[in-house]
């Protein structure tokens, strides 16, 4: 038994042991890295479970008044890990495509980072699950950030990765200044960093609510911007076509984990205030209703898969914002939606992952990332179409899958909390996403492929497709396991208290 | 409230200085207006200045990308010595305070650092023939 921050710190460490490891070697092929990158992260997921808890009441000072290892940060811990070691897979699938678009005079040169730098965001994510003070939240997620910078810029040779890349770090950036802005302003009302303290003081402060929703708003367009609500969603598209598809990967699913994770840690103590709280559901309500049109809207014309993906990204945002809209004022309602959108995120994390993985093997044989490149792809590889197949079904909501159990809890608490406006354009926007979703699935079995030879794939990402198309299954039919490991008295909102 | 009253007059003489700031800059672009006849232009109006050598290449001159390699090291390692200084400065008073952790915090990072530093050489960063 050890501290939990150990892990933290064995990923970090990890990490530069890799880096050094990296600039010594004269070796031209850097997939060793990955692959010993993977095994490590496997033997930190196993210690995960040898960890000591946090103290209940940690003394003034101390280290545990920043961090804390509550049952469900432990949980987004292991989901961090888990979804680094996918990606790393995805990025040793990918390892040609990225030398053809890295020019270097040497062989191998310069690709070496691309298996490090995921470690980094990894430990960022670790660490923002359990940051229970704004100052520490917002290192942790500059720590996310600032590693994707670099990630999505990655191939240099690629006029989108750079493009991607710059458009990326400017509104990033400037999503960023509004963050800390927003948590300046909350300093400046409470003089507190922790959330816990920071509701005290919210909850017996009179007559500034105009001040506190001023400073709820600027953390709002902060988060906005990293879990791709509209109307801060303009970098998406691009973004995500232009950066390498493992990239994109992680991006859509960390990205979005550590948003939503941050965004109801922080509404928790602004909906503890009476006056305002009823302004705060309204102001997220219209966030979420126009997320989930924009989103599901803007896919239906979409040719490119990974653009599709793109805005299938935003529209997932738009029905998690729906979740989040529900928090009703009393507290015992904010467990129930921590726990919805917990599980709604991992649902999304395997169906994404599951499809990015199918995309980077296929687009290596098919040459492209039009949906048409993907005509016939049942006869050349049944395994990678049946895949993408669960993968979509699940994405649009067909029962049985995990997506589908998530949507359904999602619209269970839209019901109970009457919200019948987002319901009706949930109802809608779903029916829009199975149009777009289940014409990959038309193409890969209905159409004729151009080239018909048969798509090898490696024994690791078999076993991985195998594990995610089976977690989607299994999930969607007996979701109890995650949900009960989400809701273990302690929520992500709840943590704080 | 005379707190208040008194907290808001401190605040004065910035606005009188955003003021004046802008006042100047309106009445500098209007005054070249009106004086200036920015209207008529020739080739010699044009110019930079109008005085001077005339300049034969463009504006930006291409620099060779180890300059901003080398200058964001430097910013890097820069900091680190902002960093250093306010933590030597209170070390002795703050070691009796805190204890041993207030050398290990700075010695974690420094050793951060480091391996950064090796990275980077390893790397050719600093190796400005190649």
């Amino acid at each position: 038994m050890f501290p939990p921050i150990t892990l933290e710190i064995l990923v970090l460490a990890l990490g530069f042991i890799l880096l050094l490891a990296e600039s010594f070697s004269q070796s031209t092929s850097k997939r060793s890295l990955a692959k010993s990158a993977v095994f490590c992260l496997a033997w930190i997921f196993a210690l995960s479970f040898f960890v000591t808890s946090a103290p209940a009441n940690p003394e003034p000072g101390s280290f545990w008044n920043f961090y804390s290892a509550d049952p469900v940060s432990m949980v987004f811990k292991r989901i961090a890990l888990l979804t680094t070691m996918a990606v790393l897979v995805m990025a040793l699938e990918y390892e040609k495509v990225l030398a053809k678009n890295i020019p270097s005079a040497r062989e191998g040169a310069g690709t070496g980072e691309f298996f490090i730098l995921p470690l980094f965001t990894c430990s960022g994510l670790m660490l923002l699950a359990s940051a229970v003070d704004l100052v520490m939240a917002f290192a942790a997620l500059e720590l996310v950030t600032i590693s994707f910078y670099v990630m999505v810029a990655y191939m240099r040779g690629s006029h989108a990765s750079l493009e991607a890349g710059v458009k990326y770090l400017i509104l990033g950036a400037l999503s960023t200044g509004f963050f800390v802005y927003g948590i300046t302003w909350i300093f400046g009302l409470t003089g507190e960093t922790h959330f816990t303290k920071i509701a005290l003081k919210l909850a017996s402060l009179q007559g500034s609510d105009t001040a506190i929703l001023f400073a709820l708003v600027l953390v709002l367009v902060g988060l906005g911007f990293k879990v791709a609500a509209v109307p801060f969603q303009s970098w998406v598209p691009d973004v995500y076509q232009g950066a390498p598809t493992p990239v994109t990967a992680f991006l859509s699913v960390g990205s979005k984990a550590a948003g939503f994770l941050l965004l109801l840690r922080v509404l928790e103590p602004f909906l503890g205030v009476a006056s305002i709280a009823h302004k705060i559901l309204l102001v997220l309500s219209v966030l979420a209703g126009a997320t989930l049109i924009f989103g599901n809207l803007a896919a239906l014309p979409q040719n490119n898969l990974k653009r599709l993906l793109a805005y299938s990204s935003v529209g997932h945002a738009g029905y998690l914002l729906m979740a989040v809209a529900c928090v009703g004022v009393a507290p015992s309602a904010l467990g129930s939606v921590g726990a919805t959108v917990g599980f709604y995120l991992f649902a999304y994390l395997l169906m994404t992952l599951l499809s990015f993985l199918v995309l980077t093997i296929a687009t290596q044989h098919t040459k492209g990332e039009e949906i048409q490149h993907f005509n016939g792809l049942s006869k050349r590889s049944p395994f990678l179409a049946f895949a993408l197949l669960v993968a979509m079904s699940s994405l649009a909501g067909v029962p049985l899958t995990a997506g589908f159990y998530g949507k359904f809890l999602v619209f269970a608490q839209a019901v109970n909390a009457s919200q019948w406006t987002l319901i009706a354009l949930g109802t809608v926007t779903v029916g829009a996403g199975f149009y777009f979703y289940l014409r990959v699935v038309a193409a890969m079995y209905w159409a004729e492929p151009a080239d018909a030879s048969p798509i090898q794939v490696s024994g690791l990402s078999k076993m991985i497709i195998v594990l995610l198309v089976a977690g989607i299954f299994v999930f969607g039919v007996n979701p109890k396991p995650v949900l009960s490991a989400f809701q273990t008295q302690q929520t992500p909102l709840a943590s704080a208290h | 409230m005379f707190l208040l009253c008194f907290m808001k007059s401190d605040y004065l003489p910035i606005l009188l200085q955003v003021l004046v700031a802008i006042g100047f800059a309106c009445s500098a672009l209007l005054v070249s207006l009106l004086l200036g006849k920015a209207t008529r232009r020739n080739a010699t109006k044009d110019t930079a200045y109008e005085c001077g050598m005339i300049a034969d290449e463009g504006p930006q001159p291409r620099f060779s990308v180890k300059f901003y390699l080398v200058a964001m090291l430097f910013i890097l390692f820069d900091l680190e010595i902002v960093f250093m200084y306010p933590w030597a400065v209170i070390y002795k008073d703050a070691i009796l305070e805190y204890g041993a952790s207030i050398f290990w915090s700075m010695f974690s990072f420094v050793g951060i650092l480091t391996l950064g530093y090796v990275y980077a050489v390893k790397k050719g960063a600093l190796d400005w023939k190649s």
